[in-house]
């Protein structure tokens, strides 16, 4: 059984995918964790649409989607990139919700303050699952639409009911993307290998973030980092937020569509309430890293997770609302 | 070495338990993983381990578990593998026929030369052993195979391809391997062989599944 569709593709825009909360535990398949580059965002955005918060939304790069509504439905906007209704001129900002009526053309072309959007819709985007997820593998191409981006005439469906698709009006009471700011880290496993002076040069450049960065990482540019040479290390497992060093000496770090296992040192860990952040760091943008301690990654999570959990319990106190607070991640 | 225990972020630590590549540091790997999957049923906030070449990458959830526990976890497995744990499954045997050279291996004559052998010593040099799966990685499907013959180690390409075609297979280092889809490559392309590494629809997805063995074998 499939959900009413509710939108259709006019133009897809720079890469507009499916994602959800991923696969996490399928590194022994070769398979990565995947998923929103920004689940923060995304469990706003799904908040505001009234889902859980790993349902499958659209993630939007840089310059988003020009979509047609095919039914009166209420949409939900997170992320760093807005847009406007364009047969009315109305502007729609991410943190809120709006309603299309059939129709309408929705054109999420900016402003942009960061890398990436995330638009849902009510009962989450309608695909098959594929290993447990909604997410497009793009290296592997599965999941989501036929493991490809969204492309002009494809047609979307919601998984709420068409009696279930309009929710009143509401916007999300805080920020409605993670703030900016210098990615906090803890030194790498192989910090002491490489050397002090090796993560204190990270620590000091303000980096460029490279135009040939993807889902799969963030490439640096700025001085490269001096030192002895690099020598490429056994395989070994990493996460997203992965700091690696090159041969070339141009940090790397690993986002969500990371390999599972990689093997060039790790200078640095970004922390787990930083890596949304890393997600939302456009090409051409500057990045800075500074150092911290287990003890204020720990802190900084759970203010993450107080906030998130605020701004759920603001908005369910407008409507029907069920928990959405699911997991802290 | 003794087993290495360093934290990797707020939210995993690493297991070192060798600095190099070999058939047996990737089974102490997953010996050790499977240890640990064991005792994620008392400890549900440890996340599936990553057994790689000579370690084990064991995230966990920071909300739900602290890093002491996670360590205290990963000692206690350590202490069950180092007397002797199981392998997660039954291994299997797989044979993969493959096309050497021409167009199928565009590596297979440089490859030759570098090593001072002929390309058809090449071919069995590489058909002749019998391989372990040492570990899965770098795409969805792509098992890692060792150890290749003493002879047949080279370096990888100083500049990946950008596109390697779908079931190539190729060696770097003490390592060989099958392309599951096209993707960018530094292994050396010694041929190509027709079967479906990947599929996501099946169970398991992976035709490969590590400690199982692998055999090539030479289509004329």
């Amino acid at each position: 059984m499939s959900g009413p569709e509710v939108l259709e593709v006019v133009d897809p825009g720079l890469l507009t995918t499916i994602q959800d909360g991923g696969r996490p535990g399928m590194a022994g398949e070769g398979i990565t964790g995947g998923g929103a580059a920004d689940r923060w965002s995304m469990a706003i955005a799904n908040a505001l649409a009234g889902n859980a918060v790993d349902a499958a939304a659209l993630e939007l790069t840089i310059a988003g989607p020009t979509l047609v509504a095919l039914a009166r439905v209420t949409v939900g906007l997170a992320g760093g990139i807005g847009g406007r209704v364009a047969n009315t001129g109305v502007a729609v900002a991410p943190g809120t919700t709006f309603t299309l009526q059939p129709g309408d053309t929705l054109l999420l072309d900016g402003p942009a303050t960061g890398a990436r959007g995330y638009l849902a819709v009510p009962g989450g985007v309608d695909v098959p699952e594929v290993l447990g997820s909604r997410s497009t593998a793009l290296g592997a191409k599965f999941g989501g639409l036929e493991g490809r981006p969204l492309a002009r005439g494809d047609r979307l469906r919601a998984g709420a009911p068409a009696d279930e698709l309009t929710l009143p009006p509401r916007s999300w009471p805080g920020d409605p993307a993670p703030t900016p700011g210098p990615i906090r880290v803890l030194p790498g496993p192989h910090a002491a290998y490489l050397g002090t002076e090796a993560l204190d040069a990270l620590l000091a450049t303000a980096w460029s973030v490279s135009t040939s960065s993807d889902r799969v990482g963030l490439r640096l540019e700025g001085p490269p980092i001096a030192g002895g040479p690099v020598a490429e290390l056994a395989s070994h497992g990493v996460v997203a937020g992965t700091v690696q060093l090159p041969p070339d000496r141009l940090p790397i770090v690993l986002l969500v569509d990371h390999q599972p296992t990689g093997g060039y040192p790790v200078i640095a860990v970004a922390i787990t309430a930083d890596v949304d952040r890393l997600g939302q760091l456009a090409p051409g943008s500057s990045v800075q890293f500074q150092a911290t301690t287990p003890e204020a990654a720990r802190e900084a999570m759970e203010m993450r997770r107080f906030l998130f959990r605020a701004g759920a319990d603001e908005l369910r106190e407008n409507g029907r609302w069920d928990d959405l607070w699911l997991s802290a991640r | 070495m003794g087993p290495r225990i360093v934290p990797f972020g707020d939210a995993a630590l690493l297991v070192e338990l060798a600095d190099t590549v070999s058939v047996a540091n990737a089974r102490r790997a997953r010996v050790l993983a499977a240890a640990i999957e064991r005792a994620r049923e008392q400890e549900p906030g440890i996340d599936a381990p990553v057994a790689a070449a000579a370690s084990v990458l064991v995230p966990f959830d920071p909300a739900r578990t602290q890093a002491d526990t996670a360590r205290e976890v990963v000692e206690a497995a350590l202490a069950v593998a180092s007397t002797g744990g199981a392998e997660p499954h039954a291994a299997s045997l797989h044979e993969l026929a493959v096309a050497y050279g021409g167009d199928d291996g565009p590596d297979l004559e440089l490859v030759a030369v570098e090593l001072g052998l002929r390309p058809d010593e090449v071919i069995e040099l590489h058909a002749a052993t019998e391989y372990e799966v040492l570990f899965l990685g770098f795409a969805p499907g792509f098992a890692y195979l060792g150890e290749v013959h003493a002879r047949l180690i080279v370096p990888r390409l100083a500049t990946p391809r950008v596109r390697v075609p779908a079931g190539s297979v190729a060696i770097s280092g003490p390592m060989t391997a099958v392309y599951p889809q096209a993707s960018p490559g530094g292994w050396r392309i010694l041929g190509r062989t027709d079967a479906r590494m990947f599929d996501p629809g099946a169970t398991p997805p992976a035709r490969l599944r590590p400690g199982d063995r692998v055999r090539f074998v030479p289509r004329r």
